[in-house]
């Protein structure tokens, strides 16, 4: 599976390769834009901790932790940082949360979450184009260790965004009540 | 004689009909689910075709001729996808 996402906060681009049922290695790269960007990347292990496979729905529980190194202006340091996502889908609704943990030496220690919910207004199947309306609403918080990467960005934005699906990729884009893009894409092969 | 051979290459006439299996299965929200559980069954040799169908919750497995899969082997190829088998039904 091949990820990007973009908005004001970050860029990041993802790989991601199922190696067991339960378990997923990654490569994952992300450009930090709260402030002066600085760029983080390394391995990341992605788990399924439970999931609930229900008669119209599934559940899911993942957690996602990596370890690498962030360039900041020239320097090379660690980083380490570590997530849970919880998610629950039907045919119909959608809900999510995902929060992160993240702590550069140096650069940055940050917590930011995401909680999503979404409906789909029709009903498709594999070879329609699935349509999903959702509301996003993320938290950063995040406390700078050096003084180069002070953010002027909202702690809190609320983005409505459009979702499209069609079998193998899906795509979804929208602008946040602060008027800020974002866009995001997933490929599945 | 004659109703020994006749009733013999019946047999081997039915058995040589490809199988038709289909699964009930729960879990099934979107088009990445659909591709996940058709992607393991086609690793499957004794596999011809897969059809998924998200409205009715059926996984559709057509058997190549002369081969078999069991139910241990389909619900395994469906729980390793991330779903959960609640029924199986055969037909030729």
């Amino acid at each position: 599976m091949l990820m990007q996402e973009n908005d004001a906060s970050q860029r990041t681009v993802g790989v991601d390769y199922t190696i067991a049922p339960n378990m997923a290695v990654a490569f994952h790269a992300q450009e930090h834009t709260r402030g002066s960007p600085f760029v983080m990347l390394g391995p990341q292990l992605n788990l399924l901790l439970k999931r609930w496979n229900m008669e119209d729905g599934q559940g899911n529980i993942f957690t996602m932790t990596g370890a690498g190194a962030t360039l900041d202006r020239g320097d090379m340091r660690p980083a380490v940082w570590t997530g849970v996502l919880a998610d629950y889908e039907t045919r119909r609704i959608f809900l999510s949360y995902e929060g992160r943990l993240m702590y550069a030496k140096g650069v940055e220690k940050s917590a930011w979450q995401r909680a999503r919910a979404g409906v789909a207004p029709y009903l498709g199947n594999y070879e329609d184009i699935n349509t999903w309306l959702m509301v996003q609403v993320d938290r950063y918080d995040e406390k700078h260790l050096s003084g180069h990467h002070v953010s002027s960005l909202p702690k809190t934005d609320v983005t409505p965004l459009v979702r499209l699906m069609y079998k193998t990729f899906l795509m979804e884009g929208g602008v946040s009540v602060h008027g800020k893009f974002m866009f995001n894409w997933i490929m599945q092969f | 004689m004659r109703t020994m051979l006749i009733a013999a290459f019946s047999l081997i006439a039915v058995s040589a009909q490809a199988e038709t299996i289909v699964a009930n299965v729960n879990g099934m929200v979107c088009a990445m689910c659909v591709t996940g559980i058709e992607k393991s069954f086609r690793k499957q040799a004794a596999v011809d075709a897969v059809k998924v169908d998200l409205a009715t919750k059926k996984v559709t497995v057509q058997v190549k001729s002369g081969q078999s899969m069991d139910d241990a082997l389909v619900t395994k190829t469906i729980v390793n996808a991330g779903y959960a088998v609640t029924g199986i039904v055969r037909s030729r």
